[in-house]
């Protein structure tokens, strides 16, 4: 009788031990992400410009690993290896929230696509190991070259494991403020005061020559609001009127508002950065790289050719303010009357 | 699916009352109750007693003389024997059912190498009788099985006449893959075919069609439905451990018919059976579609001048009055018909036991739904059994079959030329002799004919050598030739035919000799401690050999040989393509111990040689074991005895193996060299490095099982759970070029299934009723896991490199299901331009690629997840996203039986399967280039997006400029990967039996006829066509073989 109560036991053991078969799934790998080691950075050395958003796309090669990946920077310090904390607060930075496409009607539209966010200076995306640095970091908060800056590790994770990058070299060049600039990106001074237009097609009112290599552009912050106003001189710094550049598509010479146009300037609201972001624009080059502005007129040439003159300029301008960009024909005259 | 119990149905007349002890003449008819068709059963013994009085004639009828107040007995192989009382009847009708419950089988494994009762049978199996696979003619008899045996996943994927869908026993096997776009193909795991005790691998030389150069039809389909006994499926290692050498992925035992009618009879078995066109794609159609495309353009090019330049640029668009560009053709339906097709058998059959035979005449002949394809197969298959004596017992079989097949321009699974030329601008003119439409043609004219020739001869010897002890020895001859001829006419190849022919032979020459020992220990007279051992050798050879011509610039179309009009032997390109020397030897016994039936324990042990081991591999060296307990023989059990018929557990772990690679693999290969000093060098070939340590997959399974019948057999459960582990999965693995070798064979991939099987069958009416309905379900759940990978990679990427677009990788990755989709994650669309995500730093939008205006994701644009987070769709944005195998799997037969009439249903269905529907992602990409000659189909079905805010599933078509940019129906995303979970109804059949009486007056004993409707329908959320006509890996793409719905009406008479 024990023997068969043990039986009925075993039965009920077995009953419940097939239906509850756990098979064996200790012996199964865990799911988890791949962690190679042939993930690599591509670049070592970062060399941003300050006071403008710097970002360093396409700088990890994922190799094996599977992402999602995260991304962290670790130890800033400086080169002689002190901590580095100006790296480690934030500072407020303004930060897009809708994508700028060109078509807004007013300064209060464009601001509204930003807002203003804590953010350390430089920044790593989370899960693309991307590095950024934001317009806000200048040169009284961060070291510049030729000092040699800061150096820093990054720890790339996933549920696979971690793996550290070390040494990394952040080398900030101190600012400069528009493009395209006569600045040394080392030392931030200037072997000279102005920039070449991006394109010229204007003959000398005196020899009939192009005026090619002679014109020269200047850049002035004169204030601290958000205008930029062009203006045209002689070689004898006298203002020439801008109406006389006739056909130069006002409206549409920069992303600006309220234009003024008198005889000796036209002057626009602006929203800064110009252009405000790569997006490309019909104020922008192709790819949206630099504002373009081109100022145009049209003659009758030799032999009752018509002659489609203009000067052309592509340019950034990072720092907001009140800016003032003089054209300068330096050699000659423009011509503008009729052959 | 039946049980036993009596059943006088007539009785008539009862002329004469007498009384006691009075001797009368009996007379009557035994009929099959199990049989739908009410088929008399002929030989069947009757006693009085213990006093054997006679048997049945051929055509079920009786006639002893017994005392009228005593009890007779009907006893019959395979059922239950049923007492009478004759109570002073001189006519009785007696029915007998058989005794296949679904365990209690008299005699299960007929067509193994041993055969046990299914009380002391430990592994998991289910057999099938054939009478389940008749009644629908099919060229492939496993497709037929699908939905019936928990844990046979069976995919008829293609509706090509003759060939196979994927046949898989507990999940996938073998992860490797090759090939690439829709043509991705799935390396082939179906079981081993164990034809009347012969094993016949499925794996090597047949494989899918596209996989080698000839045709490709299954060693199963050689075997008509209609000649088959039963098929059992073997699933864990208990039940597969004596087919070791290469059971790993499961084993099918079929078995084919004998005689066992002393009087010959003749049965024909005939169906005619029309095959219809499924529903094609619904197409924009003539002016409709020009006036589509041209609208396209105006609306969405970038200005008005660039869509009027490109629209006069187009000629097909701008040309109005070209009768040439103003057609209005339906390519679908010169690719499509509706078939008539036939199926007879003829089965003769006859002898006692001492001497019996069978001989069938088959013949199926089915012409494909899409035109130029078809299939049909001619058979002659012989057996009889010589049993002089007891002890000595000979069986000589002889199948023979010839297949045809007819694919077309394609292969059979799968045709571009259909899919391609199908899906053309139907602005183009109908083909003619005026204009070549060459996809059309080549499907048409091409003669793409394979045929099959089978020989397959086995003798068995029985010898009972002493007592108990039977020797036994099985020789077997296969030969296989196949041959395939595709001609290719002028018209295709610039003016000169081209014809290409294959042949290629396979022989296999198998032999085992066994030896079986009984003992029995008795315990108050009755056998108590029961002893089995069991000992054989296994011989294979295997011999495989393919040449084939391609003879180019042929003169004409109607010289075909090598009569071409370049004179040099470069036009004429052949040779052995292949060449395959297989042998293997085995060694294995079986250790088998019952207690009074109640505790079994088995042991088996083999030792497996192959010739494509490496060197180093050895032997390779499988136990199993495997326990029993029937509890219902328990004393315990006892007081349940009234409602319990049987109650099991089961326990078994073992292994299996299946060869890998070929003798190449492990030992390299030379091949002929350059010359050097005027002699022709031989080297080695630098495309394989040898393997010397080259293993068998490996499987290794534990099962626990669970069987249970209570209230006389009303209701039957069988559950099964499994853990099972193959190892040493074969794959090549590149080397790199240092090592001067390209690759070397490896098998360090392994992975795991495991799940859950349940059997529930049910007989709920009472016996006593006038229908008797047997309704049977199961279900498998099968869990797929990745376990290792080359190397001690983690994961892997199977890169798709068809088209940088298009591309659809497949991920595998330790610890989740191996064969995993890698597609980009598709949200939804955009609805406003607001939506889309902006880069906080650049002010850019998400993009892809370069910095272009076109390049930014706007309004209409499907929303891809940025995984990485860069504000950048590529490559690496791609995610793991679901599985491209069924998990769950099962069906549904049912069966009921009144009077004369029976009705079958049998359904199927495929859960947790996830389909990527290329189809549908070509239908919107065609809309990308409205300026290219390409068939629309109407997208009124489906939610695409039209205006701003619109919250749509499926992006703009039409903004053609930037498609190529953004490119929004990649087939590569999570949007077209749909639930390719699907409930199919196989069939539904109607027999009605002519009452004998009637058909006897016409000389025939039994007739019947039944109705049968095949593939009727899907219940599925999938949007496509067919959620099961995709390939192994789950691609639905336009160029499948539809399956067709099928209608047969069958005949089955008796003389």
């Amino acid at each position: 009788m024990k023997n068969m109560k043990n039986k009925q036991i075993l039965f009920f053991s077995l009953l419940g031990a097939t239906l509850s078969f756990a098979s064996c799934k200790k012996n199964l790998p865990d799911n988890r992400l791949s962690l190679a080691d042939n993930t690599l950075y591509v670049q070592q050395n970062f060399q941003p410009v300050l006071g403008r958003n710097t970002l360093f796309a396409n700088i990890v090669q994922y190799g094996s690993s599977s992402r999602p990946l995260d991304f962290k920077i670790i130890n800033f310090r400086t080169f002689a290896g002190d901590p580095a904390d100006e790296l480690n607060k934030i500072y407020p930075v303004s930060v897009w929230k809708k994508a700028y496409d060109g078509t807004e009607k007013s300064l209060a539209e464009i601001d509204e696509k930003r807002a203003i966010e804590n953010h350390p200076l430089f920044e790593i995306r989370p899960h693309s190991g991307e590095l950024l640095m934001w317009a806000a970091a200048n040169s009284n908060t961060l070291k510049t070259q030729p000092d040699s800056g800061y150096v820093f590790d990054i720890e790339m994770s996933n549920s696979g494991g971690r793996k550290y990058f070390q040494n990394f070299r952040l080398m900030p060049l101190k600012e400069r403020d528009f493009e395209p600039s006569y600045l040394d990106p080392v030392l931030g001074q200037g072997t000279s005061t102005s920039v070449f237009p991006s394109a010229v097609n204007i003959v000398g009112e005196r020899t009939g020559q192009n005026l090619g290599g002679s014109v020269r552009v200047l850049f002035n912050k004169v204030g601290n609001g958000r205008s930029i106003t062009f203006k045209f001189i002689d070689t004898l710094s006298q203002v020439i009127d801008p109406n006389k550049f006739a056909t130069t598509d006002w409206k549409n010479l920069v992303h600006g508002f309220n234009m003024v146009k008198t005889n000796t300037s036209v002057k626009f609201d602006v929203a800064y950065p110009i252009p405000l972001t790569d997006y490309p624009t019909r104020y922008t080059t192709v790819f949206g790289g630099q504002a373009t502005s081109v100022f145009k007129f049209e003659r009758k040439g030799f032999g009752d050719v018509l002659e489609k003159n203009f000067v052309a300029l592509n340019y950034n301008i990072y720092k907001q303010g009140d800016w003032e960009v003089t054209i300068w024909f330096t050699g000659e005259k423009p011509k503008f009357d009729n052959d | 699916m039946k049980h036993f119990y009596i059943a006088v149905l007539l009785v008539f007349g009862i002329q004469s009352l007498a009384f006691a002890q009075q001797q009368i003449i009996v007379t009557g008819t035994v009929i099959d109750k199990s049989d739908r068709l009410k088929s008399t059963l002929p030989d069947v013994s009757i006693l009085e007693g213990t006093k054997v009085l006679g048997q049945t004639d051929r055509f079920g009828k009786f006639r002893v003389t017994a005392s009228s107040t005593g009890k007779l007995t009907f006893k019959y192989v395979g059922y239950k024997s049923v007492t009478i009382p004759i109570n002073n009847r001189t006519q009785i009708t007696v029915s007998i059912e058989a005794d296949n419950t679904t365990l209690k089988q008299v005699e299960v494994s007929s067509a193994g190498y041993r055969a046990t009762s299914k009380t002391l049978s430990t592994g998991s199996s289910v057999v099938i009788s054939g009478k389940e696979l008749q009644g629908q003619p099919a060229g492939d008899v496993m497709s037929l099985l699908q939905g019936k045996v928990p844990g046979l996943n069976i995919q008829n994927n293609t509706g090509a006449p003759g060939f196979r869908g994927s046949v898989t026993i507990r999940g996938i096997s073998n992860i490797g893959i090759s090939g690439s776009g829709n043509s991705t193909y799935l390396s082939p795991t179906s079981p081993l075919y164990v034809i009347d005790g012969v094993p016949v691998d499925d794996n090597t030389n047949y494989s899918y069609g596209f996989q080698q150069a000839g045709p490709g039809t299954s060693p199963a389909s050689q075997i008509p439905p209609e000649d088959i006994e039963n098929v059992e499926v073997l699933k864990d290692a208990a039940a597969t451990a004596l087919y070791g050498s290469r059971g790993a992925y499961g084993v099918i035992l079929i078995t084919t018919k004998r005689g066992n009618s002393k009087v010959p009879v003749v049965r024909y078995n005939g169906a005619a059976f029309v095959s219809t066109v499924p529903q094609l794609r619904s197409v924009i159609g003539g002016r409709a579609e020009s006036l589509f495309k041209i609208n396209t353009i105006l609306q969405n090019d970038s200005t008005q001048i660039h869509a009027l330049g490109l629209i006069n640029d187009t000629p097909f668009l701008a040309d109005s009055l070209n009768a040439y560009w103003n057609n209005s053709t339906n390519w679908q339906s010169y690719f499509y018909r509706t078939t008539y097709n036939q199926n007879h058998n003829l089965n003769v059959s006859g002898g006692d036991v001492a001497f019996n035979y069978k001989v069938l005449l088959g013949a199926f002949d089915q012409k494909g739904i899409q035109t130029n394809t078809g299939y049909s197969r001619y058979n002659l298959n012989m057996n009889m059994i010589f049993n002089p004596s007891r002890k000595f017992r000979l069986t000589a079989q002889l199948n023979n079959s010839i297949q045809k097949q007819q694919t077309g321009s394609g292969n059979g699974l799968i045709n571009g030329n259909v899919g391609g030329t199908g899906a053309q601008s139907s602005l183009l003119p109908p083909p003619s002799l005026f204009s070549a439409a060459n996809g059309f043609l080549a499907q048409q004219v091409t003669e793409n004919d394979g045929k099959v020739l089978n020989t397959f001869a086995t003798v068995v010897a029985d010898y009972e050598v002493l007592n108990n002890l039977k020797l036994s020895s099985t020789l077997n001859y296969t030969s296989i030739t196949s041959t395939k001829d595709n001609f290719s006419p002028a018209v295709l190849n610039g003016d000169q035919s081209q014809f290409y022919t294959y042949n290629d032979k396979s022989t296999k020459l198998y032999n085992r000799t066994q030896l079986l020992y009984t003992y029995s220990i008795k315990e108050d007279g009755e056998d108590a401690h029961n002893f089995t051992a069991f000992a054989f050798t296994e011989v294979n050879a295997n011999l495989f050999k393919a040449d084939a011509i391609l003879n180019q610039r042929g003169v004409n179309d109607q010289l075909r040989g090598p009569i071409v009009n370049i004179n040099n032997y470069y036009t004429s390109l052949g040779g052995t393509i292949d060449y395959n020397d297989f042998r293997s030897v085995a060694f294995a016994s079986q250790l088998s111990y019952n207690y009074k039936q109640k505790y079994i324990i088995d042991l088996n042990y083999r030792v497996d040689g192959t010739s494509s081991n490496g060197p180093n591999a050895g032997y390779k060296k499988n136990p199993a074991i495997a326990l029993k307990w029937n509890f219902d023989k328990e004393n315990f059990m006892q007081g349940f005895s009234k409602w319990l018929d049987y109650g099991d557990f089961r326990l078994s772990y073992g292994s299996n193996i299946q060869p890998n690679g070929t003798i190449y693999d492990a030992y390299g290969r030379y091949a002929g060299g350059p010359k050097y000093n005027g002699q022709t060098t031989v080297l080695q070939d630098l495309g394989i490095l040898p393997n010397l340590d080259l293993q068998p997959t490996k499987a290794t399974t534990l099962n626990a099982g669970f069987d249970i019948s209570v209230l006389k057999n009303k209701f039957t459960i069988a559950f099964d759970t499994y853990y099972k582990q193959n190892d040493n999965i074969f794959q090549p693995k590149p080397l790199s070029e240092t090592t001067s070798f390209a690759s070397i064979a490896s098998n360090e991939i392994s992975n795991v299934n495991y799940g859950y099987e349940f059997l529930l069958t049910t007989r709920p009416l009472n016996t006593t009723s006038p229908f008797k309905w047997s309704l049977s379900a199961n279900f498998a759940i099968n869990r797929e896991v990745l376990a290792a990978l080359p190397d001690g990679l983690r994961e892997k990427i199977y890169e798709d490199t068809s088209n940088p677009n298009l591309d659809q990788d497949t991920y595998f990755r330790l610890g989740t299901n191996s064969l995993s989709n890698y597609l980009f994650n598709t949200k939804g669309v955009y609805s406003t331009n607001g939506q889309v995500a902006v880069d906080p730093i650049t002010g850019l939008p998400l993009r892809v690629g370069g910095k272009g205006l076109a390049n930014y994701f706007r309004a209409g644009d499907p929303i891809y997840a940025d995984i990485d987070g860069n504000y950048v769709i590529d490559d690496f944005d791609k995610v793991i996203a679901g599985n491209s195998q069924p998990q769950i799997t099962g069906g549904i037969n049912s069966l009921v039986t009144w009077k004369n009439w029976s009705l079958e249903v049998n359904a199927s269905f495929t859960l947790q399967r996830d389909i990527l529907n290329n189809a549908l992602a070509q239908q919107f990409l065609n809309f990308n280039n409205p300026t290219s000659l390409g068939g629309l189909s109407p997208l009124s079905g489906y939610n695409v997006y039209s205006s701003p805010g619109q919250v749509a599933t499926y992006g703009t078509p039409y903004d053609f400029l930037r498609a190529r940019l953004i490119n929004p129906f990649r087939y590569s995303q999570t949007l077209f990967q749909e639930d390719g979970s699907y409930f199919k109804l196989n069939s539904i059949k109607v027999y009605y039996n002519f009452n004998q009486k009637f058909t006897q007056k016409f000389g025939m004993n039994r007739v019947s006829i039944n109705l049968t409707a095949s593939n009727l329908g899907f219940i599925t959320n999938y949007s496509g066509p067919n959620p099961e006509n995709v390939t192994a890996l789950g691609r639905d793409s336009s160029g499948g073989y539809p399956l067709s719905k099928e209608f047969a009406l069958g005949l089955n008479v008796e003389f």
